[in-house]
């Protein structure tokens, strides 16, 4: 497994190639921004630990820039910002796991350890309409390439209705496959759930049946593949 | 409006002034006034009066060296104290007026000459004079003179004719009256409308007061433009003022921010150095660098609420907040496969900063996501226009209702392995005091623990 480090605090680098090294990774070090985005570009790293306080460009640009070129290796954010407000910021950007300073090295390989392991396997068969697109197996969705960040109860709504694309599906069958339990089947959740994703997917994709239920289709112009 | 007596106030400051003035420059109107209409009155009285004089003048006719008065046909210079009287009398050489003849009405008063207005007719001859003298029965007289010479008479005669002037008097009194009367409404109608005025005209400084408040209650970010001339440089320097706040606030965040970046990477490298070479030493630099990173924690997450005290208000939605969250922390906890179910009004607005409520409802659910077994709700809603509370529930073990107060305050080392240990809660406490607004714990339906935020709402 290979990991790039890239992090500009010299003390703690040494450290953690060390830590790395031990626990049987094959170590990269970049301690600059530029540094980072580049070696992040043309090496087939398996993950990566990011700083965000760094030289020339900061972190979560690096990651942008990445998630933008479609490098798609997992991140892991190693930064001393703990606030809320910065890690949904770095998971907008495309982190996969966020760690904040101090942390003990034993969490950062467990982190990381689970990390990989998720990536494990990636490349499996994804659902389209259109030009939104699912991937069944990391439970990820996009919308023309532009990730989608949604939460587990709306990408099971939309994993729903992208198997039975095109055809009307009735409101109590929604929350049926909505909920495996019985609580909380009260009319409008469902409207709140259709409501939250017309905002993030557009609100033209998914249609409304009067009386009958709501309908995913593609956009004029657009083709499934 | 009240107008409190005890300190100094525009409003009235500019009535008294208003009214001080009016009361002078009416004053002094009603006196001209007064006095012109009397001087009229005298004049037209003096006119009939010299009238009267002429005719003595030019009807009398000298017989004998004795001067004989016209018969006038006034049938009130004929009735005793009539009012109406005349009088010719002789200079005599050394200088006391003799009288040659009267009008009936005077009976058998002589009218008695002032000796100054004697001295006057002497020094005019051929000019009539008028003055006031008294008469008969102590009535004032008004009286016209002349002193001439009648041919065929030895010395001076002077002819007199004098009427009862209290007609006048008690015309100018009755006009005075009603002058007063009149410039009083006067008076009191311009002090209306000086009242009516300084209040319309001072309502741009009244506004501006309601929206300062506005702005410190947290209702409204600034102030609007739409003042006088006058009162929009004072607008425009308070929104200076308001922005150079923020300024300093945000200034004290990133200061704050930096510091802690600062300190953070050199306790990652004593954890970590101290990880990679195990003993006694190893095990006390372990220990208190995890004191100190809960201590650096703690006071930077104080000066952050200690910061937000002094900002104005900001009305942050509560939706997108939650969404980012909730996406945010499935991710975080994806190993576990957390489900976090939230409900939201889609205008529910909080009252203060993004980022304030970012930390207040993700340590919230952060908690929750750590100690649910899968399932985590968080429902936001308005308790009244004022207040807004987030409810989030776990179905994990939960959390004895005699640990709940524990769980909240700092500085009890918990034990880790209980919901709402850490920092978390507590953290959450602080801060949602500093926005006058509180954390309690339940029980929670789901089976774990209930978290309820009560924050202040920003109103729709």
């Amino acid at each position: 497994m290979r990991i790039l480090l890239v992090e500009d605090d010299p003390d703690l680098s040494r450290q953690l190639k060390l830590a790395l090294a031990d626990a049987g990774y094959a170590v990269d070090h970049a301690p600059d921004g530029e540094e980072a985005q580049f070696l992040g570009e043309t090496e087939p790293y398996d993950a990566v630990i990011l700083d965000l306080g760094l030289p020339k460009v900061d972190g979560v640009s690096v990651l942008e820039r990445w998630r933008r070129g479609s490098v798609a290796t997992p991140v892991l954010i190693l930064t001393a910002r703990g606030s809320w407000n910065e890690k949904v910021a770095g998971f907008d950007a495309g982190a996969d796991d966020y760690l904040t300073k101090p942390f003990h090295t034993e969490e950062l390989l467990a982190r990381l350890r689970a990390l990989l392991r998720r990536s494990a396997g990636h490349a499996s068969p994804s659902l389209s309409c259109g030009g939104l697109r699912l991937d069944p197996r990391a439970a990820r969705a996009s919308v023309n390439g532009e990730p989608l960040r949604l939460t587990s109860l709306e990408y099971r709504l939309l994993h729903y209705m992208i198997m039975h694309q095109g055809r009307v599906i009735g409101r109590t069958e929604l929350v049926e496959h909505l909920y495996d339990q019985d609580f909380d089947r009260d009319s409008n959740t469902i409207e709140v759930f259709i409501g939250r994703l017309r905002k993030k997917l557009g609100s033209d994709r998914i249609e409304t049946v009067r009386g009958l239920g709501y309908r995913l289709t593609a956009l004029e112009g657009e083709t499934s593949e | 409006m009240k107008l409190d007596l005890g300190k100094p106030s525009l409003v009235r400051r500019l009535v008294v002034l208003a009214g001080v003035w009016n009361l002078v420059v009416l004053l002094l109107a009603g006196t001209f006034l007064t006095a012109q209409f009397r001087e009229a009155a005298i004049r037209r009285f003096d006119q009939s009066l010299a009238v009267l004089t002429d005719d003595l003048y030019a009807g009398s006719s000298v017989e004998d060296g004795r001067v004989k008065a016209p018969f006038l046909t006034d049938i009130r210079a004929t009735r005793a104290y009539s009012g109406r009287y005349w009088q010719i009398l002789a200079l005599r050489p050394n200088g006391k007026l003799a009288m040659i003849e009267q009008s009936r009405s005077l009976f058998d008063i002589m009218l008695a000459i002032p000796a100054v207005q004697a001295d006057r007719l002497a020094a005019a001859p051929g000019k009539t004079l008028f003055f006031d003298l008294p008469g008969p029965q102590n009535r004032p007289l008004r009286a016209a003179a002349i002193l001439t010479r009648l041919p065929g008479f030895e010395g001076p005669v002077v002819f007199i004719a004098a009427e009862d002037r209290s007609p006048i008097d008690a015309d100018a009194s009755r006009f005075a009256r009603i002058t007063a009367i009149a410039l009083l409404i006067l008076g009191l109608g311009l002090i209306s409308a000086v009242v009516v005025q300084v209040r319309v005209g001072l309502a741009p400084l009244f506004r501006l007061r309601r929206e300062v408040a506005s702005v410190r209650r947290g209702k409204s970010e600034r102030l609007s433009h739409a003042y006088p001339v006058e009162l929009e440089p004072l607008a425009v320097e308070l929104n200076a003022l308001l922005a150079h706040n923020q300024d300093v606030v945000e200034r004290q965040r990133t200061h704050v921010g930096n510091l802690a970046h600062a300190l953070k990477t050199p306790l990652s490298v004593m954890l970590t150095e101290a990880s990679q070479r195990p003993g006694a030493l190893a095990e006390v630099v372990t220990r208190q660098a995890d004191v100190m990173r809960e201590q650096v924690d703690h006071h930077l997450r104080r000066a952050r609420a200690a910061a937000r005290s002094q900002t104005s208000g900001e009305r942050t939605p509560v939706e997108p907040i939650l969404d980012e969250l909730a996406v945010t922390l499935e991710q975080i906890f994806q190993d576990k496969g957390v489900e976090i179910d939230w409900r939201c009004p889609e205008d529910l607005c909080f009252q203060g900063e993004r980022q304030d409520l970012m930390e207040l409802a993700g340590n919230v659910m952060e908690n929750a996501g750590k100690w649910c077994r899968g399932k985590v709700r968080a429902v936001a809603e308005g308790v009244s226009g004022e207040r807004l509370r987030l409810i989030v529930d776990d179905d994990g073990p939960g959390l004895p209702a005699d640990r709940w107060a524990d769980a909240l305050k700092r500085g009890q080392r918990m034990d880790e392995n209980a919901p709402g240990s850490g920092l978390g809660l507590s953290i959450v406490d602080e801060l949602a005091r500093a926005y006058g607004g509180s954390v309690t714990l339940d029980a929670s339906p789901l089976g774990g623990l209930r978290v309820v935020l009560e924050l202040p709402r920003a109103g729709g």
